[in-house]
């Protein structure tokens, strides 16, 4: 167990702003917008009414997951690993990287029980927000996002709560996790939509990298965690 | 700075030429511009960027990305015509020298990802250096289709074929080239995984141990038989084990199913005197169909979707859901195309059949002109040659040969049988026909719906290339099944937990102590790379079993285990099914076809229906480090249906890591996992 507490620094290590921009140019498919997304107009926990693509989603990288407030199996669980990824990635949170929590039973759980939900769950948080509303919208918003194409899945809403999406809009990239994954698992996936490194830090990273292992060769014989 | 003498010897450039080439450089500026303005500025920096950079990485921005189509509703493929492509045969990789010079240790300075060093390397110094390069490129999959945005290496789909002898190290340089920023489906980092090779943990491509872009790393492979330790000679290893047929392909943790999707797997192919890259007499040769290409070709099959032919970007795209697992499928591909064609001649043929996947099986049978069943047969089973080659007929009991995920096998399909001018297809028996045209073209033969063809091959001729001798009776002599250590077996076992996500059930156990699956739900751990659930003594066996307590009808779970070939003891089936697990006493065995039984066949794909158990045999020989068995439905494996375990060196070091698992499983409200005696 000990030894394992060494590599947690792996995700850390964050690209310097200057460093992203200079690979900013490579083109790619521009993000699709509220043709994918929609521009619903939905509801957060502090009863506040937000467009989803133009407030929540344009130009910012986030993390978007469903839950409603009174599920009993996968949304606590999933929702106390979020807390732990907010914790470990509290310098971004609320100015380039946000949570989404959205709800798939709008008709049960209005501002207030989501607030309730967020307050249980420590997770009243700023840059995490906890999103309702007309259930055809956000019916659309789950097929749109969430499709994993597969009538079983698609159709069970339960299916959907352990699901965690991983968009940064200004890139256009779009990757999932498991929650329920290793902390180090979901925080590397995380790490997989950032603006993109630098081919200097890339090296420099993998340098660190070698270093460790070579460490951890001294320490026990064998590689054990890097 | 020139000198005056310099100036003279250069020849002077004319006004003329002087301006055209302004008015060329103003122009293209000039064009840039107004390209630029209309792409919007995300573009500008592209070429700036090209021309700054040292690495050539950075170059491969300039395949454009793909614009995807709405994931709902699902599209259906653009239509195509049936046979009007020819079948391509993935070019053999070329040998190159490689700058910087491959070292033991990982040469960090230079790019290449961090590792372990090399294990062996002095024993087996590589003599063949290859390079494959992961980068973005287009691939054409069908005649009436637009190129599609593929990621595959050296920019190919499928990948270069590597050809290699046994006794010739060789190593592979990966490179990663992948683009820097992608909105696309793939994620441009990778690991790669010769798939089964006996290969030392570092080049093994371990999910855990991928690399960004712009390095690459030296996967080394020694191209001997398992067995080193034990056995002498030339090749080193026993030749008993040599495989014959791998492929290599993305194991990047969690985004496998999206970039193999993407097209980044290929054909690796061994030789030795058993089975030589020629026809003719050569001692101990069996003969059989050889020619790379010619009369030996590798069939590298995969599932695909398109979206619709966009005119303006030009491309026919294949279907993504970008942030989501791998799509359905609806159209069959044969390396790279929809429904080949491939001309032959009346004689024998090798086909190597590769399942690509990502997710779905195949079931094969061959069918003639009238529709009838005809013979193909079996010579070698995931890469390695059977005992007794076996038919797939009509009659012979088996009329179908299934393919699953990463299995491989090679069939000898004997043209002499047809007549010139015949057509026979090669057609595929459960899952849902391929889309084809609106109205559905009538069938190429009785019997045969067009859809369920994967190819077609027409007999052209008689052969030109004499036909090879008769399959010989008996392939290979088999090593005998290893004696399993006391202790074990250990059971890994797909669990049937209702509500829980698919690989959160995955998970290894002690078969002498037992437990029911509801009580130990919160134990149940996705994959985690730092995490080894298992650890196996160097030189030692184990007995493993694999079971599948889901229903039958649910998934089919194809599982491979890297670094050695198993030997299947049994395959049994539960009678009184139970979502609970089944009860041992309640589990029947099953006859097992010839391709699958330990005695006549070494396997590393191991397909495990609902309620069946496999029991097998594996030893663990020559390298140490960490190794991984998961599901290869990629699928399954990316929801993390994977499992590290790990080759120690030593007694000591065992007791160390068996007491470690044991002490972790304990502390999350587990059994353990070994028992007193079995901590080494």
């Amino acid at each position: 167990m000990k030894r394992r507490k060494f590599f947690t620094s792996l995700g850390s290590d964050k690209p310097s702003n200057a460093l992203r921009a200079s690979v900013q140019g490579v083109p790619h498919a521009a993000s699709p917008g509220p043709a994918i997304f929609t521009n619903a107009l939905l509801r957060t926990h502090e009863n506040k009414a937000v467009r989803f693509y133009d407030d929540l989603i344009k130009g910012k990288q986030v993390l978007i997951n469903l839950m409603y407030a009174t599920c009993e199996s996968a949304c606590p669980i999933v929702t106390a690993n979020l807390v732990k990824v907010y914790e470990a990635l509290k310098d971004r949170m609320g100015k380039d990287l946000f949570i989404y929590s959205m709800t798939v039973k709008p008709e049960e759980d209005g501002p207030e029980a989501l607030k309730d939900f967020a307050e249980m769950h420590r997770a009243l948080l700023p840059g995490w927000t906890f999103l309702t509303g007309d259930p055809y919208d956000l019916e659309t918003i789950r097929y749109r996002l969430f499709a994993m194409n597969h009538i079983a899945i698609d159709t069970n809403i339960y299916g959907h709560t352990s699901f965690l999406l991983i968009i940064n809009d200004a890139t256009n990239r779009w990757l999932h996790v498991d929650p329920l994954a290793s902390m180090s698992t979901v925080l590397r996936k995380i790490s997989w939509a950032d603006p993109p490194k630098s081919h200097e830090q890339i090296m420099e990273e993998n340098k660190k990298l070698q270093e460790q292992i070579d460490r951890e060769r001294k320490m026990f014989g064998y590689r054990m965690n890097a | 700075m020139p000198g005056p003498r310099d100036k003279k010897k250069r020849p002077e450039e004319s006004k003329a030429e002087k301006e055209k080439k302004f008015e060329l450089s103003r122009l293209s500026r000039r064009t840039m511009l107004k390209l630029t303005a209309a792409a919007g500025a995300g573009t500008v920096l592209a070429p700036m960027i090209l021309t700054s950079r040292k690495s050539t990485a950075y170059a491969q921005g300039t395949v454009a990305e793909p614009v995807l189509c709405a994931p709902t509703p699902v599209p259906q493929s653009p239509p195509h015509t049936p046979f009007v492509d020819d079948l391509p045969v993935p070019s053999p990789a070329i040998p190159q020298f490689l700058s910087p010079f491959p070292t033991e240790n990982a040469n960090t300075a230079h790019g290449e990802a961090a590792r372990d060093p090399h294990q062996r390397w002095a024993e087996f110094t590589p003599a063949v250096t290859y390079q494959l390069e992961a980068r973005a490129g287009t691939h054409q999959f069908h005649r009436d289709y637009l190129p599609s945005y593929i990621w595959g290496f050296n920019g190919k789909y499928p990948g270069p074929t590597v050809l290699n002898a046994y006794g010739v190290p060789s190593l592979v340089r990966f490179k990663n080239s992948l683009p820097v920023t992608t909105s696309s489906f793939g994620t441009n980092k990778t690991t790669v995984h010769l798939h089964n090779g006996h290969t030392a943990s570092e080049s093994d491509g371990f999910a855990g141990d991928f690399f960004d872009t712009g390095l690459f790393k030296d996967n080394h492979y020694a191209n001997a038989y398992a067995g080193i330790d034990d056995f002498g000679g030339f090749p080193k290893g026993d030749p008993r084990e040599a495989q014959y047929t791998y492929w290599y392909h993305d194991h990047l943790m969690a985004e496998t199913a999206n970039n193999n999707y993407m097209g980044m797997n290929g054909a690796y192919l061994s030789y030795n005197q058993l089975s030589p890259p020629w026809e003719f007499n050569t001692p101990g040769s069996l003969r059989l169909p050889a020619y790379y290409g010619v009369t030996d070709i590798p069939l590298v099959l995969a599932f695909k979707r398109f979206c619709a032919t966009d005119a303006n970007t030009g491309r026919t795209e294949m279907f993504q859901v970008v942030g989501a697992a791998a799509p359905g499928t609806d159209k069959f591909t044969v390396n790279g195309k929809i429904q080949p064609k491939l001309s032959v001649r009346r004689r024998k043929y090798r086909f190597r059949l590769i399942n690509t996947g990502v997710v779905l099986n195949w079931n094969f049978s061959l069918h003639g002109p009238d529709g009838a069943q005809k013979p193909m047969t079996v010579v070698a089973s995931d890469g390695n040659l059977l005992h007794t080659p076996a038919d797939v007929s009509a009659t012979s009991g088996f009329p179908t040969i299934e393919v699953h995920v990463a299995s491989r096998m090679d069939v000898i399909i004997d043209f002499s049988q047809f007549s010139i001018g015949d057509s026979v297809y090669l057609k595929e028996n459960t899952q849902t026909p391929q889309f084809v045209s609106t109205p559905t073209p009538p069938p190429p033969a009785p019997g045969v719906p067009i859809g369920t063809v994967v190819m077609r091959f027409d007999v052209v001729g008689n052969a030109i290339i004499p036909d090879t001798p008769p399959i010989p009776d008996t392939l290979i002599e088999l090593p005998p099944i290893p004696a399993a250590q006391p202790g074990g077996p250990f059971e890994w076992g797909f669990r049937f937990i209702p509500g829980q996500a698919d690989g959160n059930n995955f998970r290894v156990s002690h078969s002498s102590i037992p437990e029911d699956n509801a009580s130990h739900v919160a134990t149940f751990l996705p994959f985690d790379p730092f995490r080894s659930d298992h650890a196996v003594l160097r030189g030692s066996t184990e007995e493993w079993i694999i079971r599948n307590d889901t229903l039958a009808g649910a998934w089919l779970h194809p599982v491979h285990i890297h670094l050695e070939e198993g030997r299947i003891l049994e395959r049994r089936v539960c009678t009184v099914p139970s979502a609970t697990g089944c009860l041992p006493a309640n589990r029947t065995p099953v006859a097992m076809p010839p391709w699958e039984d330990g005695n006549n066949a070494r396997r590393d794909v191991y397909p495990v229906p609902g309620q069946h158990s496999l029991k097998i045999r594996l030893a663990f020989r020559d390298f140490h480090g960490r190794y991984l068995i998961h599901c290869h439905n990629m699928n399954h494996e990316d929801a993390f249906m994977m499992v590290r375990w790990d080759v120690v060196e030593t007694m000591a070091e065992l007791r160390n890591r068996r007491e470690e698992i044991n002490a972790d499983r304990v502390a999350r409200g587990d059994t353990p996992l070994y028992r007193k005696e079995e901590l080494g």
